[in-house]
């Protein structure tokens, strides 16, 4: 009694919803009835056609079409991230780039003389014992004036040495004494060094300072670079110990660089630059650095329209042995950029006009997954030690000086100083030569991952420069022009200028073309899908329809029929086990259309549609049916046509 | 009789339209159609057909949003852009040479004579601010008109809040009161160099253009003065005046032919005098090189003759040229380079083109003629730029405003270039023209660039030329060949050597594709239409079908609802609703769906004997014959 209303529910709902499997009772049947019925072509033809030959051949058709599908499809996603490059050229007022001016020269050399006194006087103490060359009669510079004092011990730790290649011995330039050269010999410039007959070369030995068997030896094939890059080494060393500001003092002022200045038009002057102090250029000059919050802009291109300046080089205070060209260093750059004027600035030479037409390229790059490229730098794990937007240069520049504090314990002279770091000299690191110069050969290598780690930025602005020098004062013009510059210098020199001291400069735009390269996704997710369909479209016609149709029958439905057979033979085996050896004639095995759970709901008949009740099964005699035919409703039109008849009669 | 039978047939069936109900028809388009969703709603089951209802929803409203974003992105008409490099056989470009001074002095010396005096003496007086130097006493009296003009003055700003303009031929000091454009540039202790300008109303409104360097300021007011002066001489004086091709060209060769100063055309420019274009294709085909290198391109020895440099007109020497294509007129202050005297100077080009698309992919203009400004450079027929239209509609604003052309550019017909006599004021109004931001913004924004852009990249190199070993005679033989003379008349600060050949790599060539085209779109629509329901224009086509069907049902209903109303007022008797209402559609055998389905006809009918059928005709709700005229009436 108790079973009686359970039972009752679940037959009611099983009337309601039934449950029920897939119609197919086998997998063979199931995968003909998908042939027949879906949607997709190719299948129904191997089921339909007649012929072993044939079928296999539309097996294979199909197959083949499955299978161009897959490929092009993996094609298609593989292709994703692809990125179309467009270039637009927009003509238009355009924003003038910084320009940054410097001297090649750094600082005054009649300045500098309390600090480098000591290190020219070795220097010329050195060449003099290497190549007999003193300084005949001074023509423009001072002479040092004492000349028979003796370095201090600074030189001494590193001095220049002469090295005989093959005995491998090296001659003191102090106590004349030989050698012998103990660990590894660095070429810096190794391509000429074989070449036999140099048969004394010149280098420097740096040994670190703890141990002193651990040496290495520098050489270079001509004592010109060997010269100069010990000269640089020792400066670096004492300019280390000069704090910014004695130095910005130390080096030229907007007054002393700049002659004259035009821009747009309209004269300018000192206070249109702003300061900039590099450290191996000294002052340098940003011409519309944006540092007062205006941008100044072009909107009309041609040299008159650009900015022209004169430069006073003042040659005389060249610093011998530190710099051996003269002129003016300048580079075109945005006001958020680093000028790294000694990695690419262009020269400018003296007595000379040189025209720099400008040509602006603004580029974008996609970035992950596109390409490998940083949009702001954040995600670099290198700090910015320079207060600029990121570039490529910044983050390699950063990464040494990153790993120059870490190793060497103090900053390299030429890039600027990490937090809480100090610029390398003498007396508080003497090991910094043999360190700085050990880690730059791995940087150089590429073994300190900074090339791995650093990536280039991924939009950047380009102005392409056209160089061009004419001669400037002309032969006619020079005298007047010289006379007035001078006057324009001030009364207070009171010397005419000369024309190797001074260098004009025109920058402008070539045209206002701004050129903006950029890359955008060939593909989104749109264009995938549409392509997907097409080619679902044009071997199978096929849809994600289809595709469902594919998960339900060859997943969920063989599986559960295969389910079905696997839990009927349990049933049975276990049903023969409980009954024993009873042998019971069993059911015959309902199978195919017979099987009551196998029949499908069809399509509406005449009785399920009206929900009368099914027909019993009794062959009780029974009143005919009445013959419907007859029961046909006037409609608004009577007469029934005979094609329409017979149409819906198929 | 035939024709008549079929039309009335084909009445017949306009009039009865599809015959179904809505949901006959609803059911028999989604058996039917050929998309794959609908058919799965009325073949599942129950649970299956909610599934599969939501499912075709979801997929038709999807196809529908990504139909949306594809017809936008077709119309914002992207483009992609393609690279190509390499070398093929070019025309080789126009080269305009130039001398960077425009006149011989000593031709223009008379003209001005008075202007250098002038200028000598303005210098003598700065340099030497103490008078009492008798230098200038034993020259005759200067003509102070030419300064009363536009004078220099100094302003000495010793005192901030109250400087001192100091007119340099007057002794007379005034205080700076009603200046427009004072911005003291100089700092306190300096004296800066201002050309003042007054517009002819008179001197109540000036303006001072300060410079900050008086090298500056003397260059700027000699070209202002000369500009007025040479504006009145004629132009074929002028051209006489310039270098002329035979002095200026000494030698010419073009891969290995020979040519000489008869292969340049020769042109009037305004800032550097005669120019010389060889190759300009105007009057004969343009040369094509076909080979990369210096030995297959042009090299040319010229001579400046800087000795005859105009003073305080051009302070830069040298030559001064361009690669421009055919046909198109050098605008040398926007892309001349220059080449420095006694070097000989290797340019290397590159062919850089840009190949654009055009309206509505990037707003461009094909030869200028949809541009809103008078081209004044087709007089010298050459090609519409950006750079001509500019200068046309400075030129253009110029006269407008100012009543005169500017020297600089050309002339629209009958207007003359400006000059001091004429036009006393031109010079303020052509200085606050150009600096006026709005003038020069109405020219970018009228201004469009053209659709084909050619540039020629430039690397240039440069070597000391000649050698001191060859010096000798390489000045010989030129001087012998120019002047006839045994005598060197040539020197080192004169003579420029010049190559202009391909790279390797003569061109780069950026072309424009549209990156939607009609057929991507379609595609794309058919490929999203395919990929979510298997669909197709056909598709379409017979959601259309079914929208006519079911507009053409409610009408029929429409028409028999107001048959029946008609009826129903006719004869208050309600009849009962039958059996044969309720199956209608169903033993209608016209609408028959399924005719395999159910039980088979032949089978319904047994043909056992029984009670006869009712005849349900008689059920009738009224008589047919009452009905039939009516309807095929309508």
């Amino acid at each position: 009694a108790a079973t009686a209303p359970g039972k009752k529910i679940t037959a009611r709902l099983k009337r309601t919803l039934p449950v029920r499997g897939p119609q197919a009772p086998t997998v063979s049947e199931l995968m003909r009835w998908y042939c027949l019925n879906t949607n997709t072509h190719g299948c129904r033809r191997i089921v339909v056609s007649r012929g072993r030959l044939r079928r296999l051949l539309w097996i294979l058709l199909t197959l083949s079409a499955v299978g161009l599908i897959l490929w092009q499809c993996a094609e298609l996603l593989m292709n994703y991230y692809s990125a179309s490059v467009s270039v637009t050229v927009q003509f238009q007022k355009l924003p003038f780039p910084a320009v940054t001016i410097c001297n090649i020269n750094p600082y005054k050399y009649s300045a500098m003389k309390e600090y480098l006194s000591e290190l020219d006087k070795e220097t010329k103490k050195a060449l003099e014992t290497f190549y007999g060359f003193s300084e005949g009669k001074p023509k423009v510079r001072r002479s040092v004036d004492d000349w028979n004092s003796t370095g201090s011990d600074f030189f001494q730790q590193i001095p220049l040495l002469k090295v005989e290649e093959f005995s491998r011995t090296a001659t003191d330039l102090y106590s004349g004494q030989k050698r012998k050269i103990e660990g590894s010999v660095f070429h810096k410039d190794s391509s000429i060094v074989n070449s036999g007959d140099s048969s004394d070369i010149i280098g420097f030995q740096l040994c670190d300072a703890n141990n002193s068997s651990d040496c290495a030896l520098y050489t270079f094939s001509s004592g010109v670079n060997a010269i100069q890059e010990w000269y640089r080494l020792h400066y670096m060393n004492i300019m280390a110990q000069i704090p910014l500001e004695t130095k910005e003092k130390l080096s030229y002022s907007a007054e002393d660089l700049l002659l004259t200045c035009f821009f747009d038009g309209l004269s300018c002057d000192k206070r249109h630059f702003t300061r900039f102090h590099h450290p191996l250029h000294g002052n340098c000059y940003t011409f519309n650095s944006g540092e007062n919050g205006t941008i100044l802009s072009t909107s009309t291109g041609g040299s008159e329209y650009g900015l022209q300046v004169v430069l006073y080089i003042d040659e005389a205070e060249y610093n011998p042995f530190l710099v051996t060209s003269s002129g003016a260093k300048i580079i075109v750059h945005d006001q958020d950029e680093y000028p790294f004027i000694e990695d690419i600035g262009t020269e400018i030479e003296t007595a000379a006009a040189t025209s720099i037409g400008m040509h602006f390229t603004q580029s974008c790059k996609l970035s992950k997954p596109y390409s490998d490229c940083t949009e702001t730098g954040a995600d670099i794990p290198v700090e910015n030690i320079y207060n600029k937007s990121y570039s490529l240069q910044i983050c390699l520049h950063s990464c040494f000086q990153k790993a120059m504090v870490d190793s060497c314990g103090c900053a390299q002279y030429a890039q600027p100083l990490p937090a809480g770091a100090e610029y390398c000299n003498y007396k508080k690191n003497p090991n910094w030569m043999y360190c700085y110069y050990r880690l730059h050969e791995k940087f150089v290598k590429e073994q300190l991952g900074c090339q791995q780690i650093c990536k280039d930025a991924c939009s950047f602005k380009e102005w392409a420069l056209t160089t061009s020098i004419a001669q400037w004062p002309s032969v006619a013009s020079e005298d007047w022009m010289l006379r007035v510059l001078s006057w324009d210098k001030g009364q207070k020199l009171n010397k005419k200028l000369n024309k190797t001291d001074l260098a004009n400069l025109m920058v402008f735009y070539k045209d206002l073309n701004e050129r903006f390269i950029s890359e955008n996704p060939a593909n989104t997710l749109v264009i995938l899908l549409s392509n997907f369909g097409g080619q679902l479209g044009l071997w199978m016609s096929c849809s994600v329809v289809c595709v469902i149709e594919i998960v339900e029958v060859f997943f969920i439905d063989s599986l559960s029929i295969v389910l079905r057979h696997q839990w009927q033979r349990a049933k049975k085996w276990w049903h023969g086990r409980q009954r024993g050896k009873e042998p019971r004639a069993s059911e015959p095995q309902r199978q195919g259309h017979d099987n009551p759970v196998c029949i499908d709901e069809d399509l509406p008949t005449f009785t399920t549609a009206l929900r009368l009740p099914l027909p019993q099964d009794s062959p009780l005699p029974r009143t005919p049916p009445p013959n419907y035919s007859t029961l046909r409703l006037d409609t608004a039109f009577t007469e029934q046509l005979p094609d329409t008849l017979e149409l819906g009669q198929h | 009789m035939k024709l008549k039978k079929y039309l009335v047939r084909a009445l017949h069936r306009l009039q009865k339209g599809p015959g179904y109900t809505y949901k006959e028809l609803l059911v028999w388009y989604c058996d039917n159609t050929n998309t794959h969703g609908p058919k799965r709603i009325i073949k599942e089951g129950p649970k299956k057909k909610l599934m599969w209802f939501f499912l075709t929803l979801l997929f038709a409203s999807l196809v529908f949003w990504q139909w949306g974003i594809l017809i936008n992105t077709y119309l914002s008409y992207n483009v992609t852009s393609s690279l190509s490099i390499g070398f093929k056989t070019m025309k080789f470009p126009a080269v305009t040479v130039c001398n960077a001074n425009p006149f011989k002095y000593s031709e223009v010396k008379p003209l001005l004579r008075e202007l250098d005096r002038l200028i000598e003496a303005a210098l003598e007086r700065i340099l030497q601010p103490t008078p009492g130097n008798g230098s200038q006493d034993v020259s005759p009296p200067l003509d102070l008109e030419l300064w009363n003009q536009i004078p220099l003055v100094l302003i000495d700003e010793h005192d901030k809040d109250n400087p001192i303009i100091l007119d340099i031929f007057e002794t007379n000091q005034t205080a700076v009161g009603n200046d427009t454009a004072m911005d003291s540039t100089a700092s306190g202790s300096k004296l800066a160099a201002v050309c003042p300008q007054c517009s002819h109303q008179g001197s109540e409104n000036c303006t001072y253009r300060n410079f900050s360097s008086a090298a500056q300021a003397v260059t700027e007011w000699y070209i202002l003065q000369s500009t007025s002066i040479l504006s009145k001489v004629p132009l074929h004086e002028r051209i006489r005046m310039g270098y002329q091709a035979e002095d200026m060209i000494l030698a010419c060769l073009y891969g290995a032919e020979p040519c000489n100063y008869k292969n340049f055309t020769q042109i009037y420019h305004p800032d550097h005098g005669n120019c010389y274009i060889f190759n300009w294709g105007m009057d004969e085909e343009a040369l094509n090189s076909s080979n990369p290198g210096a030995e297959f391109g042009l090299k040319l020895i010229l001579d400046i003759s800087q000795q005859d440099y105009i003073p305080y007109l051009s302070s830069a020497a040298g030559a001064r040229l361009m690669l421009h294509q055919q046909k198109s007129f050098p605008f040398l202050k926007d892309q001349g380079i220059y080449a420095m005297a006694g070097t000989e100077t290797s340019i290397g080009v590159v062919v850089d083109e840009l190949e654009r698309m055009g309206y509505p992919y990037s707003d461009c203009t094909v030869n200028g003629s949809d541009v809103p400004v008078r081209n004044l450079y087709s007089q010298y027929n050459t090609s519409y730029s950006i750079q001509a239209c500019l200068r046309s509609c400075f030129q253009n604003h110029m006269v407008e405003i100012c009543g005169c052309g500017h020297y600089m550019f050309p002339l629209p017909e009958g207007v003359n270039y400006c000059n001091n006599e004429d036009n006393p004021g031109w010079a303020y109004c052509y200085s606050s023209l150009r600096s006026s931001i709005k003038q020069r913004q109405i020219c970018i924004d009228s201004c469009k660039e053209t659709c084909n852009d050619t540039q020629y990249k430039m690397t240039i190199s440069m070597a000391d030329w000649p050698s001191e070993a060859s010096e000798d005679w390489i000045f010989h033989i030129l001087s012998y060949e120019r002047d006839m003379s045994t005598n060197v008349t040539l020197d080192r600060n004169g003579i420029i050597k010049l190559n202009i050949y391909f790279q390797e790599y003569n061109y780069r060539t950026i072309s424009e594709s549209a990156a939607t085209t009609i057929v991507w779109l379609l595609s794309s629509l058919g490929g999203q239409f395919g990929f979510w329901m298997g669909g197709s224009v056909l598709c379409l086509i017979e959601f259309g079908e079914i929208i006519i069907d079911s507009l053409w049902i409610t009408i029929i209903h429409v028409i028999s609802w107001c048959k029946g109303l008609r009826q129903r007022r006719a004869r208050r008797l309600a009849a009962l609703p039958t059996v044969s209402e309720l199956v209608e559609a169903h033993t209608n055998l016209g609408f028959q769906p399924e005719p395999t389905g159910a039980v088979p006809r032949a089978r319904a009918l047994p043909p056992e004997p029984g009670t006869p059928p009712p005849n349900y005709d008689s059920l009738r709700v009224q008589p047919p014959a009452a009905l039939g005229p009516d309807s095929d009436a309508d």
